[in-house]
């Protein structure tokens, strides 16, 4: 695989606050690879080390084989987080205006019907509704034909149809031989569209690979849940016809019980187990783990890490202070 | 795309961004206006007397002209790099091929041609209301360029350092204003302290207005600059501090953090 973005040990700091502790990476050419990650987790100051619009404290980084600050700005595009352009242009000047400062752009037409947004062309910046504007700084970093993308949460506010847009586009792109690295806290975009994702915690890559091998590694198990309008104590005690069952529990935020770990098979015993208790349901629904799940399991794992070291350094700091006393 | 180009590019998304905004294009020419009036018109100067404005009208020309090309550069500079700071918009800018000194460039042409406007304006209402008798020298356009660029520099600092655009804002105001009155735009050198005289060497505002007025008001005494002209020499001064305003300018406009 061609690497055309690497990270080594990444580190960067601000202040006492640690961002990067370590974060590695390889994307290939034509490969998306996505970011996932709690928020304050590191994802934008890694795409910022990447871009070269931060300097790391220590570790190394290529993009296109230079280091990220000599990339030639004509093949690389990037979407920061929380992007806001100038407001008071219409969208064609938008686009028109970000063209201009390449050497060999793209026809701004051509990119407004891209995003999707060749009706509201006239249309102010600041008068388009909120999934338009987003498709608007999409349209922007497309404007140069990049060879690498870094999106930072480029969905983020976009209504369904829009982002399926964003989605078809950023398809189409890989599938030219653009590398794309993006960021999201939506895990469906990140299973829809990656190659590959990492999940970044604590300023580490504690997990990497394709959606389908991360859920079969840290998914864990399916779900059967069970709506119902019954005291679920009275589900407390059941053995259900389930044969590799590991555990079972009740929701937190609905009147339901979820059984770990059932095969589509068995949901037909359990079903003929519940009503020959006459214990009423509502619904059920059974559920392949998916990389929610993962996330779910990484994000705890590593905050559960994290606030152990956290409580440790504060007992030794306490320590410490008592011997000095 | 040459640098000329992306120059353009950037200065036209800026012109477009200042004109509509509708209240910020009024307030920007008549601000001086409503100066003009009030001292032009309403106080008027009194050049028997012995109070603040004892000069003739013609000597006040660099204090009416210092109004925009010293506020309109510190304020719409400071708040415009605030806003890109909000918008992320430098981050973006960072990974393309615009560079910070090209972005700073446009934005002051931008202020260069709106300020010239203003100038005009201001020229034309101080002859209609104070009679004032000026000679039109032409050093008056590189004074006035090169004092925005001097100005714009300096706004981009305030930009870059301040963490708001109110801030940057509220610290333009707070350091225009001083160096309004006192860099002998409305009040004379005689009429400060003397201890206070190397503080009014030190304003770039102060170069403006003595090139300024020796170029446009010749009844005025200013004096030569080491036996040169004076109006020549006050441009060369404020044509190098206006490298080294708009050079640390550039240099402080972010990137992200």
């Amino acid at each position: 695989m061609e690497a055309v973005v690497e990270a080594t040990d990444l580190e960067r700091r601000y202040g006492d606050t640690v961002a990067l502790a370590g974060a590695s990476l390889t994307v290939g050419r034509g490969e998306v690879f996505g970011l996932i990650g709690p928020n304050g987790a590191g994802k934008t100051t890694l795409v910022r080390a990447l871009t070269g619009t931060t300097e790391p404290d220590g570790g190394s980084a290529r993009v296109l084989g230079e280091a990220p600050a000599d990339v030639d700005r004509d093949r690389l595009g990037v979407l920061p987080q929380d992007f806001s352009p100038p407001d008071r242009l219409t969208a064609r000047e938008l686009i028109s205006y970000y063209a201009g400062l390449y050497d060999d752009a793209r026809d701004p037409e051509t990119v407004l019907a891209d995003v999707g947004l060749a009706d509201a062309d006239e249309t102010w910046y600041e008068n388009l509704s909120g999934g338009q504007q987003r498709r608007a700084c999409v349209g922007s970093i497309l404007v140069n034909d990049p060879d690498v993308l870094f999106l930072d949460e480029p969905t983020t506010g976009i209504d369904p149809a829009g982002r399926r847009t964003i989605w078809s586009l950023v398809e189409e792109l890989a599938a030219g031989g653009t590398t794309v690295v993006l960021t999201t806290h939506d895990m469906a975009e990140a299973e829809h569209l990656a190659d590959r994702v990492g999940l970044l915690a604590d300023g580490r890559i504690v997990a990497q690979g394709s959606p389908d091998e991360l859920v079969a590694v840290h998914g864990g198990a399916s779900r059967l849940t069970i709506e119902t309008t019954t005291d679920v104590d009275a589900f407390d005690d059941l053995e259900f016809p389930v044969e590799r069952a590991e555990s079972r529990r009740r929701s937190t935020n609905t009147d339901a019980v979820v059984i770990r770990d059932v095969t589509p098979a068995e949901i037909g015993p359990v079903v003929d187990y519940l009503e020959a208790r006459d214990l009423e349901y509502t619904g059920l629904n059974w559920t392949e783990p998916d990389l929610e799940d993962v996330y779910l399991e990484l994000a705890d794992d590593a905050e559960r890490e994290r606030t152990a070291r956290v409580t440790q350094r504060a007992n030794a700091e306490a320590a410490n202070a008592g011997e000095t006393r | 795309m040459s640098r000329l180009g992306r120059i353009r590019a950037e200065a036209d998304a800026g012109w477009r961004s200042f004109v509509r905004r509708r209240t910020a294009v009024f307030f920007t020419f008549f601000f001086p206006v409503i100066l003009i009036v009030i001292f032009g018109a309403l106080v008027r100067t009194d050049p028997a007397g012995d109070g603040l404005f004892a000069e003739p009208a013609g000597w006040y020309i660099p204090g009416y002209l210092a109004v925009v090309v010293l506020f309109t550069p510190l304020s719409r500079m400071g708040s415009e790099v605030a806003r890109h700071r909000e918008g992320n918009r430098f981050e973006k800018l960072a990974t393309t091929p615009l560079s910070r000194f090209e972005w700073l460039l446009a934005q002051t042409v931008v202020n260069a041609v709106i300020i010239g406007l203003a100038g005009l304006l201001i020229l034309g209402l101080v002859l209609a209301l104070t009679g004032a008798e000026i000679a039109f020298s032409a050093l008056l356009v590189p004074y006035v360029v090169v004092g925005v660029i001097c100005f714009c520099g300096i706004g981009a600092m305030l930009g870059s350092y301040t963490d708001s655009r109110d801030g940057a804002v509220a610290a333009s105001n707070t350091i225009a204003l001083p160096l309004l009155f006192l860099s002998e735009t409305f009040i004379t050198l005689e009429q400060l302290p003397g201890w206070f005289e190397p503080l009014v060497n030190l304003s770039p505002l102060t170069y403006f207005a003595r090139g300024v007025r020796a170029a446009a008001y010749p009844d005025a005494t200013t004096p030569a600059v080491a036996g040169v002209d004076p109006a020549l020499a006050n441009l060369a001064i404020l044509t190098a501090l206006a490298v080294i305003t708009f050079a640390l300018g550039a240099r402080s406009i972010p990137r992200t953090d």
